[in-house]
């Protein structure tokens, strides 16, 4: 591989990366605004300017420029450097990059600091990318001076309403347009626009439009400061309280590698946001997939329940286990779901398999909306992953499982998951005994005769496999809410009082043994 | 009159004794703070002694290890409570060897200043206590009394009388008042004429200074392998004190003397305190003529200090600057240091790690009373029991310093 020098560290560089890419990729970080390693070359933040050696032999390439000299008090004249950026200088071979060795390169980069936020309002205490803001954190790596213009800044709108998710400030702007290009290059809605030049320039709307695509919450992830927040996280949380860990997002059956923040305080998740994984999502997730979180929290089963009225787990429990344990033989059906991990699913077939339940059924949610961009019309995250635990086995599906309930084929159901296709086919669930493992209210919550509260993806780990076949792991971000336990917890409970064992019982065991064949591992960022 | 110690014919009425344990503390008069003596009594001779320390456990070193670095100031303000400014500064140096950054003149000279006066206070309310406790309370009230024109002082500088948390990495927390000098100056010549006019009180009693001649020796080998440090080393003739030894801030370019002893007695601890006194008042008067009216007293690093509230509502800058050190904590580059200066019983190190973060990931102190205390058995073994509290007292053990 051809190499160059950073800052006298040797770099490997495929041909036509620039040196801003390969310093990337080798883990060693330039400072930048505008630079995103999925959008095109904008070179306009100036942050990332480099020295540059000439070629052995040639003169360097110098500029005459006046330097204030504070002896003489006067400005004289002195020679420095061309910088250029790394962002977009392409690498050649052997070439000599100065960036944090470099004189030059620090007293530019301290003076694009100072020009950033000449302009820019007091804004930290009420800023909500304040914690992860690049002028905060490059301000003190970088410049580390006070101010010395002391006129009122520059004053532009504030909290443009920009759509149904975003608002933008355009004092707090830097106009660096990743938010531009990213609607331009990614979504190729180029919804968005700059206009004006220098401190007037602004980040506006097309006429007559809103931001209003289906990606529009990634604008504000893409923005290095805070100048476009998300009407969801506004004013909501602190971000140096919050936690992270790296999740899948339940969306749809793409599974986009995602962080999942929380407060560990109160055990609340806050937002999702993108993991970078080149394989599935590359740096991006769509609007409903970031505010998937939500469902973490909303419309949640969190008790027991008999009949409808809220019980004791342990009276669920005997209900449960005597409905089984009483059904007629060969007319107890499964009732797996697309919604829930490996784990669940798994531990639900072994209990079913120990009953000697024959007759299994795989339901989620209705299909949607989809692109060739992220989002699948499968809305469900682990369809691919039940469908391998169960082999050649085909499920059938929810219409068929109530055709066998109305055909009085089926007279009791074990079911996991909170959603079937059609909410129509509830009313053949509810003339079934159904024990159903519920997250969240819904045709199977109101059908279902035992409800025993399960925990979300956020309250366990579990594994999901994807559509294109990659097993990807989600970490549990938060305890387990109200009663809920993980489904498969559910079933290592309900196996107990019919008498059986299941052959796990802590959730590393359960991982291990529902490990399916057939799904590649998807590479964690 | 007749003398008191008439000799006594005892040889006809022989008790016979079998040794009894007699426990002295956690909580108890004769015990500073919360310590507690297993005393293996012969009669009233003491046989044994198993010292007990851990009574006062707060895990400070482990609190220390939870917040940013600033936020260690309040922990190790108490750790030494009568002389909480030296381990403000002694802390402060301990970060700054690691940031490989020193302190403007100003900050040096003010933090020397600062520091001898809380030295003054700690032998102060140690001599005092120690005469308290071998029942000359007019004594006590006389030397606290001077303590507290000490505690004016810092009151006026810092705003606390007792935990000031004025020490900050990089500086202080505030240049000196207006009044500094004038007001220091002023209290040293008061302090001075208590402390001779304590002597006097104390010096010229017997009864007094039968129960601390010749009582709790230690020899010079000893105190050095128990680790002993400070006063009670120096009691012990060994002339060893980090300010001469290993001279930080300006010591090197003031004048003063290490005292020692001769004896190594509890009256030997006892006067050491006093002639450190002079010593210290000595080094304050030269710092006050020494230290600039005017200059900077923080270094100007705004990774490691807090710029001016003013700023910090006005211009971004300054907020950003704010946010970062108050959220994120200054950083400390990865690595560990041992820093140590002369507190107020000995030497006070810090052992530090930082893992580069705003955290600390290790705080290590190492207090002198602890390993002071750590020789009371040997100082009282053999003594009578009534010994043990002028012993002790002349240990000056602080239990905060012992917090383990």
């Amino acid at each position: 591989m051809p190499t160059f020098k950073l800052d006298d560290q040797v770099i490997d560089y495929q041909p036509g990366d620039t040196i801003i890419q390969a310093a990337h990729r080798a883990g060693v970080d330039i400072p930048h605004y505008c630079w995103h390693p999925g959008l095109s070359v904008a070179a306009n933040c100036r942050m990332c300017l480099v020295e540059i050696a000439p070629p052995p032999g040639r003169p360097a390439m110098l500029l005459d420029v006046l330097r204030y000299d504070e002896k003489k008090g006067d400005y004289v004249k002195a020679r420095k450097p061309k910088l250029q950026p790394a962002c977009q200088q392409p690498v050649a071979e052997g070439m000599d990059v100065k960036s944090q060795t470099s004189e030059h390169v620090k007293e530019a980069r301290a003076a694009v600091q100072e020009f950033l936020l000449l302009n820019h309002p007091v804004d930290c205490p009420i800023c909500d990318q304040s914690g992860e803001c690049r002028l905060q954190d490059y301000w003190l790596e970088h410049s580390g001076k006070k101010k010395r213009m002391h006129d009122e800044i520059v004053h532009k709108p504030k909290t443009v309403d920009f759509g149904p998710t975003i608002v933008y400030d355009a004092e707090r702007c830097i106009v660096c347009t990743r938010c531009v290009r990213f609607c331009e290059e990614v979504v190729k809605d180029p919804v968005l626009d700059k206009r004006e030049r220098g401190n007037l320039g602004e980040i506006v709307l097309a006429p007559g439009r809103l931001l209003d695509h289906d990606y529009t919450l990634m604008t504000e992830y893409v923005c290095p400061v805070g100048a476009l927040t998300a009407k969801d996280f506004r004013f909501k949380a602190r971000v140096w309280f919050l936690r992270s860990v790296r999740s899948v997002c339940q969306g749809c059956a793409t599974g986009c590698n995602s962080f999942t923040d929380y407060d560990p305080r109160n055990q609340t998740a806050y937002r999702h946001r993108p993991r970078e994984n080149m394989q599935v999502n590359k740096y991006w997730m769509c609007d409903s997939g970031m505010l998937d979180y939500r469902r973490i929290h909303e419309d949640r089963v969190l008790a027991a329940r008999i009949g409808g009225s809220t019980t004791t787990t342990e009276a669920a429990l005997v209900a449960a286990a005597k409905a089984l344990s009483s059904a007629e033989s060969g007319k107890t059906a499964l009732l797996l779901s697309a919604l829930h991990s490996n784990e669940d699913n798994y531990a639900l077939l072994e209990l079913g398999r120990q009953l000697g339940i024959e007759s299994v059924f795989l339901a989620g949610k209705p299909a949607g909306k989809g692109d060739d961009i992220l989002r699948s019309t499968d809305k469900n995250p682990n369809r691919a992953g039940v469908l391998l635990l169960l082999g050649d086995k085909a499920p059938g599906n929810i219409a068929a499982l109530a055709a066998a309930i109305d055909g009085g084929k089926v007279t009791t159901v074990l079911g996991v998951g909170s959603d079937i296709e059609d909410p129509a086919f509830a009313s053949s669930l509810a003339k079934a005994k159904l024990i159903a493992l519920v997250t969240h209210e819904g045709p199977v919550s109101q059908a279902a005769h035992v409800v025993l509260p399960a925990s979300s993806w956020a309250e366990a780990e579990g594994t999901f496999v994807n559509d294109k076949g990659m097993s990807q792991v989600s970490e549990k971000a938060i305890t387990p809410q109200g009663g809920s336990e993980p489904a498969w917890r559910w079933a290592i409970s309900l196996a107990e009082r019919l008498g059986k064992a299941l052959p796990f019982k802590k959730a590393k065991e359960v991982k291990a043994a529902s490990l399916v064949q057939g799904a590649s591992s998807g590479a964690q960022a | 009159m007749e003398p008191l110690d008439v000799e006594l014919d005892e040889t006809e009425v022989e008790l016979p004794t079998e040794p009894m344990l007699v426990n002295v503390g956690p909580s108890h008069p004769a015990m500073h703070g919360t310590v507690r003596c297993v005393m293996e009594l012969s009669g009233e001779t003491i046989h044994r002694v198993d010292v007990q320390v851990g009574y006062l456990h707060r895990g400070f070193e482990k609190m220390c290890e939870r917040g940013t670095w600033s936020q260690v100031f309040p922990y190790v303000d108490r750790c030494n409570y009568v002389s909480p400014m030296l381990n403000n500064v002694g802390f402060s140096l301990a970060c700054e060897k690691m940031l490989g950054i020193e302190v403007p003149e100003r900050c040096q000279w003010y933090r020397m200043a600062l520091g001898e006066l809380a030295r003054i206070s700690d032998h102060l309310t140690c001599d005092g206590a120690m005469a308290m406790e071998l029942g000359a309370f007019t004594p006590f009230l006389w030397m606290v009394k001077a303590r507290d024109m000490i505690w004016d002082v810092m009151e006026e500088e810092t705003g606390a009388r007792l935990t000031h948390s004025f020490g900050r990495v990089g500086g202080m927390a505030m240049p000196p008042t207006d009044q500094f000098k004038e007001h220091t100056l002023a209290v040293v010549e008061q302090v001075l004429k208590i402390v001779d006019e304590s002597e006097k009180l104390v010096l010229t009693n017997r009864i007094f200074l039968d129960r601390l001649e010749g009582v709790g020796k230690i020899s010079a080998a000893d105190a050095i392998s128990l680790g002993w440090t400070g006063p009670c080393l120096r009691a012990a003739g060994v002339p060893y004190d980090v300010r001469r030894a290993h001279p930080y801030l300006k010591y090197s370019e003031v004048e003063f003397d290490v005292p020692v002893g001769t004896s190594s007695d509890c009256l030997d601890r006892f006067l050491i305190r006093f002639a450190e006194i002079k010593q210290s008042a000595h080094i304050v008067r030269q710092c006050i003529a020494r230290l600039p009216d005017s200059g900077p007293v923080d270094v100007d690093d705004p990774r490691v200090v807090m710029p001016p509230k003013s700023e910090v509502y006005t211009t971004i800058e300054a907020t950003i600057q704010h946010f970062k050190l108050v959220m994120e904590g200054l950083k400390i580059p990865a690595g560990e240091v041992y820093s140590y200066t002369e507190g107020g019983n000995g030497e006070l190190g810090f052992y530090l790690v930082s893992d580069g973060s705003g955290t600390p990931f290790r705080v290590r102190i190492r207090p002198p009373c602890f390993l002071i205390t750590g020789g009371l058995e040997k100082v009282v073994t053999g003594q009578m029991v009534a010994d043990v509290v002028p012993c002790f007292g002349s240990l000056n053990m602080i239990g905060g310093e012992c917090d383990r």
